[in-house]
Order: structure tokens, then sequence, then C-alpha cells
């Protein structure tokens, strides 16, 4: 066998691997909370995911894989023997793989993403010297580890703070649901599709400019949400209305502090103004009463409910949104290198103008997939299980917070931890109480994983890199 | 990854509901224990209040488990502080309440006719204030669901109002009956006036316990 072509089939299934394990583990996070909340069962999940992973990876994946195929280190360093860089990828992507899978196996938080530039950069910096790093790309990239759980975590945590105040603050939730619900609607499509056409869609060969961009982007949130306020004017209120009946609550609890307040002056007071007060009292009293009798108070917890309910359509939108970003951004973790490697062995250099095939974007698209459908729906159900926390309401917020996070840093080329962003989002709700409890234990680990990542994920790189050598070394050259 | 779901903490307001539950097995056994007052049957009070001893155990057993696991970096959507000054009033309620079963049980209460009645709207009154309490923390539930504002809160409030109320005819209560034993025609004997004034103190202490409890709770709602 030739060499090259060795490696071009060695770096393919070890791509493959890794995509693998991209949706073995990491679909979950996506989908998980859907499952939780019963918006959705097991089975369409895992298609809602699969279509939606594999449309992500395709149609948005390119820009983040390019920074991993080129963005992280000089290839120029390594041109003088091209073996050492593509030995080095391979190695790159097998380590994270297996790295990936002891993690997932022994519970340790960790980042798909955190783990492959760990194994890029710690190779190309053990191997190549540190002028091998382009550490004017890598540094920004870390920056935005940091920032992008609080950005995600500040978006859900807006969102959540209106849906309060206009939701579950107000008298009538349901009535308030309806109203709102459109705007959410169009919200939703209006970020999801205005982050998406943002850079333009370069599969599509489309430029536009802002002004059009935003038009566009309203023309698409504006359908649905028609759609939406139809569908939603057919969900029924309760019907026992606090507002439009005289015998409201509020009513009969004001009536009870004037009854209180007229007892307070009866003890304070003598004589023919005891006496008047006390049978003002008396009247009130009995007032409040019949009227407590005439009208139960509403119950609150249904009305609680049907906005749930109301919300498990948007939190499934918002869900798929998770998917599509996570697809754009995760399928760069194992197409970038191997795309450099192809690129490698095909011109002998890393091409000016980078270039993703398609074809690749949807080879890791369906390495996504076949993860997802083969390992990653028991991970999606054991979630679905712990997360039931996650109601509609608070999931759509936290998934919505999350998805515009990652689905603009993929825009922009940025590979970042899904995980970690939604992390920050759900805290951002715990923020804004809408959370019984949260483990902040969590943020220890989640740091802890991080300083360990890294570097743990390099030094595998790094012996995987001598032990694909050696063996290279052994079948091919020696002979 | 299971990373997401590490994140959810369990919640401590089911534990605490929970507590307030074996609190109101304590008031329980208090109601059964005022019931046979009138018999004078001091053997049996004396059951019933190492009953309510055993009871109010429990509760404890139940509070220091909560305050156990209640690990410093779990993040609630209350302060902490509150969370644990609720928990602690609720175990006050439980001790005054076996304080009250074990007087009882010291000394045969020198019930007179004319007193009866008022210690028996007393003791209700006083009971009635800790039972609004304890559905306004079954209520936390829904709290929580609606974070802690909008109707849920409303209900929560007016609840909380109800309950000071409550506690207001309380202390009525409690001054009338006091009044009523000072100025007897025949004071009681030395022993039996302290058995009485205790009783009406303690009394009074779980309706103010039980008034201070909503009052912690209102604290929480987030209303204008």
């Amino acid at each position: 066998m030739e060499l090259d072509s060795f490696f071009q089939i060695l770096i393919l299934v070890v791509g493959f691997y890794m995509a693998w394990n991209i949706g073995a583990n990491d679909v979950s996070n996506a989908m998980g909370t859907s499952v939780g909340s019963g918006a959705l069962t097991l089975k369409k999940a895992v298609f809602f995911a699969a279509v939606l992973e594999f449309s992500g990876a395709y149609f948005a994946g390119g820009s983040v894989s390019e920074t991993m195929q080129r963005g992280l280190l000089h290839t120029n360093v390594f041109l003088i023997d091209p073996t050492v860089f593509i030995l080095g990828m391979c190695a790159a992507l097998l380590a994270t793989g297996i790295w990936l899978q002891i993690a997932s196996y022994c519970g340790w938080p960790v980042s798909t993403t955190h783990a492959m530039v760990g194994s890029i950069v710690g190779f190309g910096l053990i191997i190549g010297g540190p002028e091998a790093v382009q550490w004017d790309r890598f540094l920004p990239i870390v920056l935005t580890w940091v920032a992008s759980p609080m950005i995600s975590g500040l978006i859900s945590y807006l969102m959540f703070i209106i849906l309060q105040k206009k939701i579950l603050y107000a008298l009538n939730p349901v009535e308030a649901t309806k109203k709102l619900y459109p705007f959410l609607v169009f919200t939703v499509f209006f970020v999801f599709s205005i982050s998406l056409l943002f850079n333009g869609l370069e599969n599509l060969n489309l430029n536009l400019s802002f002004f059009e961009l935003t038009l566009i982007a309203a023309f698409i949130g504006f359908i649905p949400a028609c759609v939406s306020y139809k569908l939603v004017k057919k969900v029924e209120t309760p019907s026992t209305y606090p507002h439009f009946s005289p015998s409201r609550p509020q009513n009969i609890i004001s009536l009870e502090k004037a009854a209180k307040h007229l007892e307070r002056v009866q003890s304070a007071s003598f004589k023919n103004i005891h006496d008047k007060v006390s049978t003002l009292a008396s009247e009130i009293h009995s007032l409040a009463q019949s009227m407590k009798k005439e009208i139960k108070p509403p119950e609150k917890a249904s009305e609680y409910k049907t906005v749930e309910k109301m919300f498990i359509y948007l939190q499934i939108f918002s869900a798929c949104f998770v998917a599509f970003a996570h697809g754009a951004n995760d399928v760069s973790n194992a197409i970038g290198p191997v795309a450099a490697v192809l690129d490698i062995i095909k011109n002998g250099a890393i091409s000016e103008i980078a270039v993703i095939p398609s074809w690749l974007l949807a080879f890791g698209g369906i390495g996504i997939v076949l993860g997802l459908a083969t390992w990653g729906w028991r991970v999606i159900e054991t979630i679905g299980k712990k997360i039931t926390e996650l109601t509609p309401t608070r999931g759509f917020c936290a998934e919505f917070g999350a998805a515009t996070t990652i689905l603009v840093a993929s825009k922009l080329g940025i590979p970042l931890s899904t995980t970690h962003c939604l992390v920050g989002a759900v805290l951002g709700i715990g923020l804004a109480r809408g959370m019984p409890a949260l483990n902040l234990g969590m943020l220890k680990e989640i740091i802890l994983s991080w300083v360990i990542t890294i570097p743990a994920s390099a030094i595998m790189s790094i012996l995987m890199y001598y032990l694909l050598k050696a063996f290279v070394f052994q079948f091919f050259i020696a002979h | 990854m299971l990373t997401i779901a590490r994140l959810f903490g369990k919640s401590p307001f089911a534990p605490l509901q929970t507590h307030m539950k074996r609190v109101a097995n304590c008031i329980e056994k208090l109601t059964d224990i005022f019931d046979i007052l009138p018999k004078k049957d001091l053997e049996r009070i004396e059951k019933l209040a190492k009953d309510l001893s055993e009871l109010e155990h429990e509760a404890d057993l139940t509070k220091n488990d909560i305050r156990n696991h209640l690990p410093k970096n779990i993040f609630l959507p209350i302060d902490r502080s509150h969370f644990l000054d609720i928990l602690s009033i609720q175990d006050h309620i439980a001790d005054k309440a076996e304080e009250l079963g074990i007087l009882l049980s010291f000394k045969t209460l020198d019930l007179q006719e004319e007193l009866k009645d008022d210690l028996k709207e007393l003791y209700k009154k006083s009971a009635e204030t800790f039972w609004q309490a304890k559905k306004i923390i079954e209520e936390l539930d829904e709290l929580v669901e609606s974070s802690f504002g909008g109707i849920g809160a409303e209900k929560v409030k007016s609840m909380v109002e109800h309950t000071a109320y409550l506690e207001h005819e309380v202390s009525h209560t409690q001054r009338k009956l006091l009044k009523k034993i000072l100025s007897q025609n025949t004071p009681l004997s030395t022993t039996s006036f302290y058995l009485w004034e205790h009783l009406i103190r303690e009394l009074g202490a779980i309706a103010e316990l039980s008034e201070g409890l909503a009052n912690r709770i209102r604290m929480i709602l987030e209303l204008k």
C-alpha cells in the first residue's frame, strides 16, 4: 500500500471515529431536556437530532472547520516533512477520541472541543515548537471559552426575566402566554435565521447587506409567528376568571382587610363609635364570607400547567436550534484535522484559500448521526430521566441562550463547548430564581476539567504521535 | 455527557415540607392531649406526652438531615439563611408543642368550669394559626414554579395576612384568659397559676412562631 493512501484511509477512519464519539456523547445535550420534560418521545428526539445535527454540520459547519484546519497551527513549519504533520493530526484525533471515551466512561465532565484544540495545540507545541502555534488565534479562542458560558447565561437570564415579568408574574398566565407566544416564536426564528445568514451562507454563495439580512430574517420569523398566533388562539383559557367576576379573590382580600382594620378601630373606641364600627365590621365580614363561598379561587396549578404545555412546542424549536448549532460547531472537531491532512496529501501544502469540501462536512455529519443512532440515544434517555427540573419554560430559555451563542460563534469560526454554554444558560435561569436547586459544585468540576483536559489531551496526542510514528516506520519506511 | 444532568441539585423544598409534616404530627398529638384535658386523666396524658416527645425527636432527625445535606455549593432560588431560618422556626414550633405536652403531664391542670371554654378557644385558635402556616409551606412547590411571583405569590401573600390576623386573635384570647384568671375571687394556688401562666404563654408562642414562619415566606416573595 502506498503511504499516502494509507494516510488517507487512516485519517478518514479516525475522523469518523471522532465524529461518532461526538454523536454518541454530546447530542444528548440538545435533546435530553426535551425528552426529560416530556416534550418529545425518545424516537422523535433522535430523529429530529439526526436531521438537525446533519444539516447544522453540512450548512454551517464550514467556518469552525476552517479554524480547526488551519487556524491553530502554522503548517509551513511542518512542510519540510509533511508526514510529521499528518501523523500529528491522526494522533490528535485518535487521542481525543480515546480520551473522550475514558472521560465519559468515568463520568468526568470534559469538552470535546477543548480536548480537540488541546491535542492539536499540544502536538504543535511539542513537535513543532512554540512558533508552530498561531498564538494570536489560539488565545482569543481560549478567551471565548470563558466568555461563551457567560454570554449564553446572560441571554437566557434576560429571556427568563421577560417570561417572568410577562407570564409567570401575570395575574392570568395563560392569557399572557397567548399574547406573548407569537412574539417568542418570531424571536426564535428571527435570531435563528439572522445568526445563520450572518456572514452569508457559504455553501449557497449568499452575500447580503445587513439590511437585507434583517429583512429576510424578519420575514422568516413572521410566517411561523402568524401560524402560532392562529394555533395559540385555540388554547382554552381556564374558565374561572377572577378578572371578569365581581367576587375575584383580590376583592375578597380587600374586604377582609377592611374588616380587620375596622376591628382595630373597634377595639380602640368606645360606646357609639364602638357599636357602629362593630356592626360595620361584622357586615363586611359576612359579605366577604359569602363571596368566598360564591367562587373558589382559580386553580393556579392548572394555569401554570397549561403555560408549560404551551411552551413544549417552543422548547422543541429551541432544542432543534441547539442540535443545529451543535452540528455546526462540533463537526469541525472531527473534520478540521481531516481536511488539513487531505489537503496536505493532495497539494503538498495547506492551500491559501481554505476549502472544506462539502462531502467532508456531510461525512462528518453522517458520523455524528451514526454515533447518535448506535449509542447517543441511550445517553439521551439517561439525561432525559435525570433532568426533569428543566420544565418547558426553563428549557426553552436555556436552550435559546445556548444555541444563539453557539451558532454565532460557529459563524465566526470559533470552536467552543456546547456543554459549557448550556451550563452557563441554566445558571442564568438559576440567577433569575427559576430553578429549585443548582449544584454549583459542578462549576469547580468544569474548571478542573478545563485545566486537566487541555494538558491531558496534549500529552495523549503526543504519545499517540510517537506510537503512530513507530508503527508507520515499522511497516512503510523500514522496508 | 452527564455534565448537564449533574448541574441539577436535589431541591431541599420537599424535605422542608416533610419536616413541616412531622411538626404537624406533634401538633396533632398535642390536640389529643388538649381534648382529654377536662377528663383529668394524668396517666393518659403522660402517655400521650411521651408519644409527642417521640414525634418531636423524629422531626429533629429530619431537621438535622436537612441541615447536614444542604451542601455549601447548592444554589437555591431563596437565600440560604432564609431557608435555614424557616427550618429553625418549624423546629421551634415542634419544641414548643413538646414542652406543652410535658408540662401538662406533670400535674393535673386546675381546670375550672368557667375557664374551660376560654382555654379551648385559645388552643383552637393557636392550632389554626399553625395549620395556616403549614398550608403556606405546602405552597412552596408552586411558588418555585412561578418563580416566587404572580398569582401564586398573591395567594400566599393573602394567606400570610390571614395568619397574622389569626395570631392577633390568639393574643387577644390570651389576654382575655389571663385577665379572667387574675380576677378570680378565689385565687389559684401558686403551682396551678404557674402551670396556667406557662400554658397561656406557650400557646401564644406557637401562634407567634407560626406567624413568624408565614412572614419569612412573605419575605421571599417577588411582589411589588
